[in-house]
């Protein structure tokens, strides 16, 4: 049976889970590492790098790589004109429409870079199962999370994602609410929980109540252009306007200041006075070294942690709750283990937030418990979540009337009836929009949608039945039909900031053709990493202080000169792309340093029980 | 009565599942939200209740129990489910409850345009003297009168609105109680006079009339006042 996972799918990391037995569990890689950098970046010679690869890639090919994605997930240029300031990538796209990434010569939607960190994690998963010894190790299904606050087309976007990268995706579930099913796992037991969520990029807050393993969501609120990002970006801007010069302002060195920053905030974490540290550059620039204390810090941050309260005020309101009525308050996303964040929520519910997850990690696990319940029939936990956000259609005068209100469950429900303006009009058009503003211009446009193959009759006569679905993933359907004639009408969708069908279809046959390369790009890289494992372990050797000694003693004429043939062989075409060299070179080192593996290691072995009684060992 | 789109039986209206085969079954057009919640047509209903009807419908209906069954059995459970919260919402309301109570009954509905164009007869007296003092309001507010002392006139003026409509609240809730004891001796067999149910059910329609008029009133008041709230010295 091929396996199903739960992906958290961030703004700054990402991470695979499953479960065991209805137990969830994180993949980490040999390093005991889950988290993988949401970070794409493209080589010269076209091949993909996600992850750690593609983060060190910032810095030396920051044109070339792509991070923080998400923001641009389901968004219009309009949108993500700010935040694409300081960004070393540059983005474009018509107004109204879906954001285009480019990287050198090519252009990505996000839905298609976000599809490549799928894939990094779907492959993750597989070599896992494949290493377990699984005899089916197929990755094709998983449940992905989130933002609570993501709007449709944010979440469309998502489920493309998954489509494109060869997923099926079960469901798109919110990310508080799979952290609060990761907690809920342990605890049988019931109460009301507020789940706060700040992330790299987006914050949420949830409010839930827990009862018979019926995890009921009340209300949802949040923003989703609010997060850890915007706090490294307030402290960039700090040190570029300090060390501002023309020549200061280029990616390389504003990936190096961002680097920087980011280690700051984390060191603050934990101590009382930390320094934003950048060595120099010789092509960029000169250095910089400056101390900064956690009171600093909270000062520059506090006005965006503040940001999280109203929301917070305004999902207690809509869940007809006071502060005090909260049992339980738990804190999700990495941006929860600052200081004043800690204290700001530990206000304003008075009690301490929960953290004994680790705050990374939550929300993948989560998504692997509801994974299994989808696909094992488990029935002893339940979800029922709310949808963010009022949906509604523009009616005269740019008015919108609501149909599904913000925090009703979902699945949910809603129609409306439309008619014709002229006889014998055979076609009407729709405006559907999200938000809860009263004008249209205020909300975001979903879609357009035209109703056609009405029968031709007098004007006000036909009876159009639209009907709004808004599925378990948050996600909106809509179909029509005429009442007198009873006949189902068509229906065009066009979405304003998504991607339509075909458009998702030709990616896919894009990708598919892609796909022999992209795995023989991953072989190659696969080759490279075991190429220099073997490198780094034979200069280990050559370094040992013993070393002439060993080699005097313990090998043959001429086997250090092989060694060292093999290696600058190796060496000269790691580089290259011919992978079967590479394979062939690594053999040969392999081979030449044989020997000197075996002698070292039983001196190695020997000088271990040397300094040891026979019955420690 | 329903058919069961896998074996055919028949099932009645308000079954969830067919009978014979036990499926579930597509939803068809059904409009009682109370049936469909299992509950009789009470308007004092507790609310704990109604919650674990939700939980426990949710628990048979729920998409994630069908993601490997049939897509006929898929489109059930989702349009069930979907209903089921339609339900839920409308009845947790006791506002909404009544709207839902009247339109099954076949009243014309509350909310309509027409209902609150004209003044309720009832708030005629209220309504006129309102209007006068925000009229005064305003043109104090022109000549640069203390915005303080206009938001304490407009406090004062709202009173008299906010207590008829604590004066509605209650009478919403007796008309309620009066609706159950109607159903209530139904039940027992002594049938409740056609006549007085309908006079509850129109009494009760008038009292959502009102009551949207002096929601629309007291908005007016708010908006006023923070108006003048902006004027305010100290903001």
């Amino acid at each position: 049976m091929s396996k199903v996972v739960g992906i958290d799918l961030g703004t700054t990391n990402s991470l695979v889970a499953y479960a065991d037995d209805g137990r969830p569990v994180v993949v980490r890689d040999d390093n005991a590492d889950a988290l993988v950098p949401s970070v794409v970046s493209v080589g010269e010679d076209g091949t993909i790098y996600v992850g750690r690869e593609a983060q060190r890639r910032l810095l030396t090919a920051p044109s070339r790589s792509v991070y923080s994605v998400k923001r641009f997930m389901g968004r219009g240029i309009e949108d993500v004109e700010h935040d694409a300031a300081l960004l070393p990538f540059w983005v474009s796209g018509d107004r109204g429409g879906v954001v285009r990434i480019g990287i050198a010569d090519r252009e990505f939607t996000p839905p298609e870079i976000s599809a490549f960190i799928l894939r990094e994690l779907k492959h993750r998963a597989e070599e896992h199962f494949r290493e377990r010894g699984d005899f089916d190790f197929e990755v094709d299904r998983a449940v992905i999370t989130v933002p609570a606050y993501f709007n449709d087309a944010q979440r469309t976007a998502t489920r493309d994602a998954g489509r494109l990268a060869g997923l099926e995706v079960l469901r798109i579930i919110n990310e508080p609410t799979a952290a609060s099913l990761a907690y809920g796992l342990d605890k049988r037991n019931r109460g009301t929980i507020a789940v706060y969520d700040l992330g790299g990029g987006t914050f949420d807050i949830s409010i839930l109540k827990v009862e018979d393993g019926v995890f009921q969501v009340l209300s949802t609120n949040g923003d989703t252009h609010l997060g850890g990002d915007d706090i490294d970006r307030l402290l960039v801007e700090r040190v570029l306007a300090e060390i501002a010069g023309p020549k200061e302002q280029d990616s390389t060195t504003v990936e190096a200041i961002r680097r920087a920053v980011i280690q700051a905030k984390w060191d603050l974490s934990d101590i009382e006075e930390t320094e934003i540290r950048i060595e120099p550059s010789p092509t960029a620039h000169a250095g910089y070294r400056r101390a900064i204390t956690r009171a600093d810090f909270e000062d520059i941050i506090r006005p965006l942690v503040e940001r999280t309260l109203e929301p917070c005020r305004q999902a207690l309101a809509d869940a007809a709750l006071q502060p005090s009525d909260i049992d339980e308050v738990v804190l999700v996303g990495g941006s929860t283990r600052i200081p004043l964040v800690r204290r700001v929520v530990e206000e304003l519910f008075g009690r301490k937030p929960h953290s004994d997850l680790n705050p990374d990690e939550v929300v993948a696990l989560g998504a692997a418990v509801q994974a299994d319940i989808l696909v094992s029939g488990r029935r002893e936990m339940l979800l029922l979540d709310v949808t963010p956000l009022s949906l509604g259609i523009e009616t005269m005068g740019g008015v919108v009337s609501k149909i599904i209100l913000r925090n009703s469950t979902i699945p949910a429900s809603g129609r409306e009836m439309f008619t014709t303006g002229v006889d014998s009009q055979t076609g009407v058009d729709v405006h559907v929009l999200q938000g809860e503003r009263e004008l249209a211009a205020d909300c975001r446009s979903l879609a357009h949608l035209h109703l056609g193959g009405i029968p031709p009759m007098p004007a006000g006569l036909p009876r159009i039945e639209v009907r709004f679905q808004i599925d378990a993933n948050g996600i909106l359907s809509v179909a029509a039909r005429e009442l007198r004639t009873s006949i189902e009408q068509t229906i065009e969708v066009k979405p304003s900031y998504g991607l339509t069908d075909q458009e998702v279809e030709r990616m896919l046959i894009e990708s598919f053709e892609h796909a022999e390369a992209d795995f023989e790009a991953r072989l190659l890289i696969d080759a490279r990493n075991e190429a220099e494992a073997v490198i780094a372990a034979t200069e280990k050797v050559l370094r040992r202080p013993d070393f002439a000694a060993l080699a005097a003693e313990q090998l043959e004429a001429g086997e250090r000169e092989r060694i060292d043939t093999a290696l600058a062989d190796l060496k000269a075409v790691i580089a290259g792309s011919d992978r079967a060299v590479i394979q062939e070179k690594t053999r040969a080192l392999n081979h030449a340093t044989q020997h000197l593996a075996e002698v070292t290691m039983n001196r190695t072995v020997r000088e271990a029980l040397a300094g040891r009684n026979v019955k420690d060992v | 009565m329903l058919e069961c789109r896998n074996c055919g039986a028949g099932a009645p209206v308000d079954e969830h599942f067919c009978p014979q085969c036990s499926r579930i079954l597509a939803l068809g057009r059904h409009g009682d939200y109370f049936a469909f919640l299992g509950l009789p047509r009470k308007l004092l209903i507790d609310p704990q209740d109604l919650e674990q009807r939700l939980r426990e419908l949710s628990r048979k209906f729920h998409p994630d129990y069908f993601y490997n069954a049939s897509a006929a059995e898929r489109l059930a459970s989702l349009e069930r489910s979907s209903y089921l919260n339609d339900a839920y919402r409308a009845l947790k309301n006791p506002v909404s409850r009544i709207e839902h109570l009247l339109a099954i009954e076949g009243l014309p509905s509350a909310r309509s345009e027409e209902g609150t164009a004209k003044v309720p007869p009832s708030l005629l007296e209220e309504v006129f003297a309102l209007n006068e003092e925000l009229d005064e309001i305003r043109e104090l507010r022109e000549s640069g009168e203390d915005s303080e002392k206009l938001l304490a006139r407009l406090a004062n003026a709202r009173k008299p609105i906010d207590a008829k409509r604590d004066e509605h609240e209650r009478q919403l809730q007796e008309l309620s109680a009066r609706w159950d004891s109607h159903l209530a001796s139904d039940v027992a067999g002594e049938h409740a006079p056609p006549a007085e149910k309908r006079a509850t059910l129109d009494a009760l329609r008038e009292r959502l009339l009102e009551r949207n008029y002096i929601n629309n009133l007291l908005a007016t008041i708010e908006r006023e006042g923070s108006g003048l709230q902006a004027m305010s010295p100290e903001r």
